[in-house]
């Protein structure tokens, strides 16, 4: 009688589990929207990095028989304002655009997660002094933040993924305190100091690993963010000095010349808006990923 | 005999709040000795928990504990250790078991990390004999395949078998005490028995002393070799587990036992609840706490508070002014 009150037998039930995680598997496939840009990313960060043995002209080098040269044979991208070849320009440029990319957003995330960790666990005073040095932070503008940093210290590549990386704190400051509140009560805390375990302990085995996937994404969005920054930064002159070539700092030497050689200031403005665009699409699905695995791990 | 493993003198424990000062565990006594069970019973709210994480050492941060309190763990004052001391012994002496096993496991780390990692800091093991005493550990506390088990998550496991795992977690240093703050209320009624069993089995056989907190009367009957009755703050019964369910005297034991439905029942029965709330903690009423709850309540009772008397023969203590003889079905 037991046996009537199932409509399936065990390996009906097993089939139709597995057809439902097919299901699930076809829905949720990775489409063009992730793989284009993802093989756009993969294709520039391999140019920055093998930049030097591609066999590119001297993004230093002048030309001065082709100033201002629409892509041609000797220059596939043309040339600009000074004729130097915009092609080997893009490439080396970045190189300074992906490590201000990731770098700014590393250095504000592992500050702000050292920052925000103390806050949420310890709360109290140690949670007040860090809102209030927070909310502080943020009242100073960045911009001149940075401005600031490249006066006192010169626009070199290090002082722009600093300057721009203390601008990052603040956010990933308060990630991390939220998502650490949010477990330092749970009750695998307490057995955790109920076998000993000291609080650095707690927080690095089991706090950290339960708010990393939080960060992980947080990164994903400022990754981009930053690309774009340091471009708005290049484009104003703070960021690495001429003539370290970078995309932001193109932009700017095009724009005196736009109504009769456009192509200086938009090709790199396309490279950068083709990548940007990229970084927040493939950031978008992996976000998704990451929180649909979270959903089922919990 | 031989000195207790574990003696709690006069233990206060006072939460700060809002409304006052809330005396949630207040004027313990009881001592316990190696390898033996004692079971704690007592409503939601009478302070048992309380009482665990002050063995513990485990408290929030606006506690205050009675000055005459005094917990001995094996001779030492566990209030005059300092934190690291304390964290040494958490552990690997005394350990602890929690009642949501959904909770008390991490949720992103694997099953053997987390037995492991308690050997690593204690035992100072390396990675790779922590990983194999995990899978010992597991086959101890009746995991199945404890090889495949022990590089699984939390939530690959029923709840039955984390709490299982939360064992092995407890007894991965062969603790000399074992606290078990109600370990099968969360789980399912058929693997509650197992889990049960499991508990004084290792208890046994590892010559470990065990406080087993329940609200359940039915849980320490054949798995304790004593039980205290907590009411408000305090123990209002002690006795030997065949002792006090032979002979219970105090109304409020006798009630607890009346509560269990049973299961010669006859259908629909209604259950002896018992009637009433638990009693203000902050402003405790005059007199026996348990009076304006008590069916053989008398004027005695509502003036003066009845202190924890030990019978002549010294198996059978009672907070009760009008003890009953009766037994569990008045």
């Amino acid at each position: 009688m037991v046996d009537g009150t199932y409509d399936e037998t065990p390996e009906a039930e097993a089939d139709g589990q597995a057809e439902a995680i097919a299901a699930h598997r076809r829905r949720n496939r990775l489409g063009p929207i992730f793989w284009i840009p993802l093989v756009w990313i993969v294709f520039v960060v391999l140019l920055a990095v093998l930049a030097p043995s591609l066999g590119l002209q001297d993004p230093a080098d002048i030309d001065f028989l082709a100033l201002q040269a629409p892509p041609n044979e000797d220059h596939v991208l043309g040339t600009d304002v000074l004729g130097r070849d915009i092609l080997a320009r893009i490439v080396y440029g970045a190189r300074v655009s992906l490590t201000v990319g990731v770098a700014a957003p590393l250095i504000g995330l592992v500050l702000g997660l050292m920052i925000g960790i103390m806050a949420g666990y310890y709360r109290g005073w140690t949670d007040e002094i860090v809102g209030t040095a927070i909310d502080t932070w943020l009242a100073v503008p960045g911009l001149v933040i940075l401005l600031l940093f490249s006066v006192i210290f010169g626009g070199s590549l290090p002082t722009v993924c600093i300057g721009l990386g203390l601008l990052f704190i603040p956010a990933a400051a308060r990630i991390t305190r939220a998502t650490t509140m949010n477990f330092a009560n749970r009750e695998f805390v307490l057995a955790a100091r109920a076998m000993g375990a000291s609080d650095l302990r707690i927080l690095a085995l089991e706090i950290f690993p339960n708010i990393v996937w939080p960060l992980v994404a947080y990164i994903l969005i400022a990754i981009p963010i930053a690309v774009v920054i340091e471009g708005a930064l290049s484009f104003l002159g703070l960021s690495v000095a001429s003539p370290t070539p970078s995309w932001g700092g193109m932009i700017a030497e095009g724009r005196e010349h736009l109504e009769e050689t456009p192509h200086i200031s938009l090709i790199p403005t396309a490279v950068m808006f083709v990548t940007v665009l990229s970084f927040n699409l493939v950031g978008d699905t992996v976000r998704r990923r990451l929180a649909d695995l979270r959903d089922r791990a919990i | 005999m031989a000195m207790p493993l574990l003696q709690v003198i006069d233990q206060r424990t006072y939460f700060e709040t809002g409304r006052g000062l809330l005396r949630a565990v207040d004027g313990v006594d009881f001592e316990l000795h190696q390898g033996r069970t004692l079971g704690v019973v007592g409503e939601s709210g009478c302070g048992k928990t309380v009482l665990a994480r002050s063995i513990m050492g485990l408290l929030p941060s606006n506690t205050r504990v009675g000055e005459g309190s005094r917990i001995i763990f094996d001779g030492r004052d566990l209030g005059a250790l300092d934190e690291k001391s304390l964290r040494a012994l958490r552990g690997s002496e005394i350990a602890m078991i929690f009642q949501d096993p959904m909770t008390s496991l991490n949720p992103v780390l694997t099953v053997g990390k987390q037995i492991g990692e308690t050997l690593i800091r204690h035992h100072g093991l390396s990675r790779h004999a922590a990983r194999g005493r995990a899978v010992e550990l597991l086959r101890d506390v009746g995991i199945p395949q404890p090889e495949v088990r022990v590089d699984q998550y939390p939530h690959q496991l029923s709840g039955g078998m984390r709490q299982r795992v939360a064992i092995a977690i407890a007894l991965s240093c062969q603790p000399r005490l074992l606290i078990a703050d109600e370990p099968t209320t969360a789980l399912d009624v058929t693997v509650q028995a197992d889990i049960l069993d499991l508990l004084r089995r290792q208890q046994i056989e590892r010559d470990m002393s065990m406080i087993l907190i329940t609200h359940d009367m039915g849980v320490v009957a054949g798995r304790s070799d004593e039980v205290a009755v907590m009411y408000a703050g305090r123990i209002v019964e002690w006795a030997e587990t065949p002792e006090l369910f032979r002979n219970t005297r105090m109304p409020y034991t006798a009630a607890l036992l009346n509560s269990i439905p049973r299961v010669d029942d006859p259908p629909h029965r209604r259950i002896d609840a018992i009637a009433g709330r638990p009693p203000d903690l902050i402003h405790p009423p005059k007199g026996c706490l348990f009076a304006p709850r008590c069916g053989h309540v008398e004027q005695r009772c509502r003036r003066h508070s009845p202190p924890l008397q030990l019978a002549s023969d010294g198996t059978h203590a009672q907070a009760c002014w009008f003890p009953q003889s009766v037994g569990t079905t008045p």
